[in-house]
């Protein structure tokens, strides 16, 4: 009975020497090919991937993933015995026309293939796009569009091209970073007295700021009211949200503690006698 | 097996075991360990910066055993690196083709672990000298190794050591260069050498510090030596991680 059925399949031509039979047959394999390729992904990521860094684990993956399927279908069509060099011909008009109107894709379909081999940051990385006003932690880069999670919590989706076209600040690729602020005091006070008190004071209470670099004190600015000191210390990059938030305030505790003032701008206005 | 505390203000290192209540007295530090019912007790640390630490110890008989004992400075403020970075007080100036012994001071942290059917599981971890318990940067700030800092006093042996505050550590210094240097600091990374206790003092496994050219380079080369002791051996506290030794350039 099924050979009557698949006798009667072979009878039906759908167009060109195509059969249902055959058409039946090319779905198997194609079918087969998905499983496949599932399966050894399915097993590449259990026992190979976490050999592997998490970004190149993930393009092994899909290559061989879209690999096996791209196999499955060349085997599809030559057992379906499609030719498909008339089809490559129109394919190629057609793909004129399409490679016009899906320009934004393909183009980030190789930004991101360039972002894959140049590895400007790892998966996890914090980075800062300065030119998109974009920082986060790199999620993923994908085929199409980079996945950043910003630090306010949310996720952003950015498209590849935009990516690679713009500057890339890494934060977290070097084993320390700097950060700064500035402080006014005011002209009467002893400079090197501030920076004595500033620099004990963040030694005291600032754990994560390093004793080698050791913090710096360069006058800024000779202001109206001030004179400017910015204060640069280092720290482990991981710990930036222990110091570069907190380290004003610490600025300033030390400041009011020994009694250093603090300016701020004043107008004297001299009425003349009448 | 202890008793509560020893001869000095603070308590000893070692294992304790509490029945009913516990208090252990340390530098800027005071350890209470409560009964709160048959089988469970409390566990309370408070600092000098009044930092709180609480937890709750469900036990299997009716007695619960510790074990406090000085561990690596790896742990405060944050677990960030393996290594140390000791910077000797006294720079000591090796001449050409020579060798010195000497000891010196290293930081530790205290470990507080629960001893159970043969098993240190590790309960907490401090450190009794925070303001001093400090990162350094060796090296370049884009390739640089982040280490723990450490202002390091020579000393004479190792009794020498500061209770709850630093171990004595052997270092074994060679020059095989045909220059005399002078040897100011030393980087190693701490996470091979054991830490071993007697009373309330502390020492590190030794290490040898070899001046010597490669290739081109004039390197100081740094690696872990273990001593024989019978001074007991502190249960490790930190996490297992995969760490190198480095070369250091001679300055």
């Amino acid at each position: 009975m099924v050979l009557d059925f698949l006798q009667s399949l072979s009878e039906i031509e759908i167009v060109g020497g195509l059969t249902l039979l055959s058409l039946f047959v090319g779905g198997i394999i194609m079918g087969v090919g998905i499983i496949i390729a599932k399966t050894v992904r399915l097993l590449f990521t259990k026992y190979y991937a976490p050999k592997l860094s998490q970004d190149t684990a993930k393009n092994f993956g899909k290559i061989i993933y879209f690999g096996i399927i791209i196999i499955a279908f060349l085997l599809f069509t030559s057992s379906t015995g499609v030719d498909l060099s008339g089809l490559l011909v129109a394919g190629g008009i057609f793909g004129i026309v399409i490679g016009f109107a899906t320009q934004s894709v393909v183009s980030n379909l190789i930004s991101g293939v360039f972002l894959m081999l140049e590895k400007p940051a790892r998966q996890g990385d914090s980075i800062e796009l300065p030119s998109l006003n974009i920082s986060g932690a790199l999620l993923d880069i994908g085929t199409f569009s980079v996945r950043i999670r910003l630090f306010d919590g949310t996720i952003m989706r950015v498209p590849n091209e935009s990516v690679f076209t713009s500057t890339i600040r890494s934060l977290t690729s070097t084993p320390v970073r700097r950060s700064e602020c500035v402080v006014g005091i005011a002209y009467k006070e002893d400079i090197d007295a501030a920076t004595n008190v500033i620099n004990k004071e963040i030694r005291k209470t600032m754990p994560f700021v390093l004793m080698l670099p050791k913090p710096e004190f360069r006058i800024k600015e000779l202001t109206d009211s001030s004179v400017n000191i910015e204060i640069l210390v280092w720290h482990p990059r991981e710990d930036w949200g222990e110091v570069a938030p907190k380290l004003l305030k610490v600025v300033k505790k030390a400041l009011d503690d020994n009694g250093i003032e603090i300016p701020f701008p004043q107008r004297v206005i001299w009425n003349a006698k009448e | 097996m202890s008793t509560e505390t020893s001869e000095s203000a603070f308590s000893n290192y070692g294992l304790y075991t509490i029945r009913d209540n516990l208090e252990l007295f340390m530098p800027n530090t005071e350890i209470k360990i409560e009964r709160m019912g048959p089988n469970v007790f409390s566990y309370i640390r408070n600092d000098s910066e009044s930092n709180l630490v609480k937890k709750i110890i469900p036990v299997k008989s009716d007695q619960l055993t510790i074990e406090i004992s000085p561990i690596r400075p790896l742990n405060y403020p944050a677990r960030r690196t393996s290594y140390v970075y000791l910077e000797l007080e006294t720079p000591v100036f090796l001449s050409e083709n020579s060798a010195a012994t000497i000891f010196a001071r290293c930081p530790i942290e205290i470990g507080v672990f629960l001893v159970h059917d043969g098993h240190k599981d590790s309960l907490d971890c401090f450190t009794c000298d925070p303001v001093n318990s400090r990162f350094a940067l060796y090296g370049a700030p884009d390739s640089g190794t982040l280490c723990k800092y450490a202002h390091s006093e020579i000393v004479e042996s190792y009794e020498d050591s500061t209770p709850y505050i630093d171990a004595v550590l052997e270092i074994n210094l060679q020059n095989e260069l045909d220059e005399g240097h002078s040897v100011s600091k030393i980087i190693f990374p701490i996470f091979d050498n054991s830490v071993y206790y007697k009373d309330s003092k502390a020492i590190i496994d030794s290490i040898e510090a070899v001046l010597k050219k490669k290739l081109t380079l004039e390197v100081f080369d740094v690696s872990k030596k273990s001593i024989q002791t019978d001074w007991t051996l502190s249960p490790s506290y930190v996490r297992d991680m995969v760490v190198k030794s480095i070369d250091m350039g001679v300055d």
